[in-house]
């Protein structure tokens, strides 16, 4: 039976990493590991209080590349499992990722960027004071627009033609967010931006792009947008407005104003509930929706493409800037 | 009025229901058992009792799934051991998870393991674990790259 003592393995390779905001203090017997998480940390000035530790054992002799996905959790305790050789175990309490895995997956920087670094601030982000919020987020001139909306409602797309047109990108899925004494700051990872098939018909370029299966088996474009749509990329930004999508049949568009009620109660639909072991990370995350909610905040209803509805948007977010700073 | 909070779906099946409870609360070596199947609750219960005495010193909190939704395949035992936590795998579905400090043993049992390999092989296999075990030295030297001690 193999037992993997991580606590009792020699982990030479020591790094402060940051990821989302969150400071990640890399424990690992990996030169080749520590050298791909390296590149993709992304040092901040607006770092969340507390960050979280990875201890991760590589097996040299394993190759396995990443297998089927699967996540189960109890308590304060998150597994995640890619094939027999790559298992990873998220101890929220302890803010901790311990890991083993092969070689193969070592070296796949793709596999730690778009996977493995957003499921880690997913998981462990609440008790981090870093909040997932199903949202996109995207920047004009230092002012954060974010972007919600259920699935399906066009959040990846906008966001590209929001790109498009002059807009910084910070996310389109997942939004994470932290507060600071002044305000709420949003992280971006480097997970990519995932497209339906569809979004072909708006956007040409990803006809050089092939579909993949993504981890929730939706057939999707999974593409860095930096490299295939040339957007221009922050990492955090100040959100000013919370817009919810809403996709209708009529030409549109329409912003109607909702109240913080209406977009608490969207955000808290949208997270996951926790075990009464994390009070802490509940009564935490409580706060930081709390000041997500008492952004200004409407429903932009819309009909039409991607682009038509970037154009609108932009016009209403200058509109109202001008309004505010008059 | 209270807002009602509609919850994402439970993906990672944290909150299945556990309806079938036992504990003998009998000073440190008391234990808990909650399952959702009442087979593993009163399998456990039985042989807790027993373990409880040679391994613990503050009881045993005990929650156990049996998981049907759950992927099924593979017969290789895994224990991934850092610090006070300690999982073990049986192939992909089987996930059991000791929390030392916590006094806490919980996951989740694949709908193709029998709660006597569960209670006589699993359980005792996860709360022995421990790195310098003379039968565990052989699959820790597996690796030379996994430096132990």
């Amino acid at each position: 039976m193999p037992l993997i003592c991580i606590d009792q393995t020699d982990l030479r390779y020591s790094i402060p990493l940051c990821f989302g905001g969150a400071a990640c203090d890399l424990r690992t017997n990996s030169a080749d590991l520590a050298r791909v998480l390296e590149g993709l940390s992304i040092s901040t000035t607006d770092s969340v209080p507390s960050g979280f530790r990875m201890r991760i054992v590589v097996d040299e002799l394993s190759n396995e590349a990443a297998g089927e996905p699967h996540f189960r959790g109890m308590q304060h305790v998150v597994t995640a499992t890619f094939g027999r050789s790559n298992v990873f175990v998220f101890d929220i309490l302890r803010r901790t990722l311990s890991a083993s895995v092969s070689a193969a997956i070592a070296r796949d920087d793709l596999f730690w960027k778009e996977k493995l670094i957003p499921i880690s601030l997913g998981v462990l982000g609440s008790a981090m004071g870093l909040v997932p919020v199903h949202c996109a987020c995207l920047e004009l001139d230092g002012e954060g627009l974010l972007i919600a909306g259920v699935s399906g409602a066009g959040k990846s797309t906008l966001s590209v033609a929001l790109s498009e047109d002059g807009f910084n990108y910070v996310s389109d899925d997942w939004t994470y967010i932290s507060r600071r004494r002044d305000g709420i700051v949003a992280h971006g990872t480097s997970a990519p931006v995932k497209l339906l098939p569809d979004a072909v018909n708006h956007f040409r370029t990803l006809e050089r792009h092939g579909l993949r299966r993504s981890m929730n088996g939706e057939l999707a474009y999974e593409v860095d947008i930096a490299e295939a749509f040339g957007a221009r990329v922050e990492r955090t930004c100040e959100p000013r407005w919370l817009i919810f999508l809403e996709r209708t049949q009529a030409a549109g568009p329409d912003f109607i104003p909702m109240s913080s009620a209406e977009a608490r109660k969207y955000i808290n639909s949208s997270i996951e509930r926790l075990p009464s072991q994390l009070h802490e990370a509940v009564a935490m995350r409580a706060q930081t929706i709390d000041h997500v909610a008492t952004l200004p905040c409407w429903r932009f209803r819309y009909g039409g493409t991607p682009q038509f509805a970037a154009k609108e948007l932009r016009k209403f977010v200058v509109h109202r800037r001008q309004e505010i700073y008059a | 009025m209270t807002e009602e909070t509609h919850w994402h779906p439970d993906l990672l099946r944290r909150f299945v229901p556990t309806p079938y409870v036992f504990s003998n609360c009998n000073g440190p070596n008391g234990i808990v058992v909650e399952s959702n199947d009442l087979e593993i609750a009163l399998g456990v219960r039985r042989a807790g009792l027993v373990h409880s005495r040679d391994h613990l010193t503050r009881g045993l909190f005990c929650k156990l799934i049996r998981d049907m939704a759950g992927p099924v395949g593979g017969s290789e035992m895994t224990i991934v051991a850092d610090g006070a936590l300690r999982v073990l795998y049986l192939g992909v579905g089987t996930i059991l998870i000791h929390d030392q400090e916590r006094s806490e043993l919980f996951g989740f049992v694949a709908r193709n393991v029998k709660v006597e390999e569960l209670v006589t092989s699993l359980i005792p296999a996860l709360l022995d674990a421990r790195g310098n075990d003379k039968s565990t030295q052989p699959l820790l030297q597996r690796s030379d790259k996994r430096h132990i001690g």
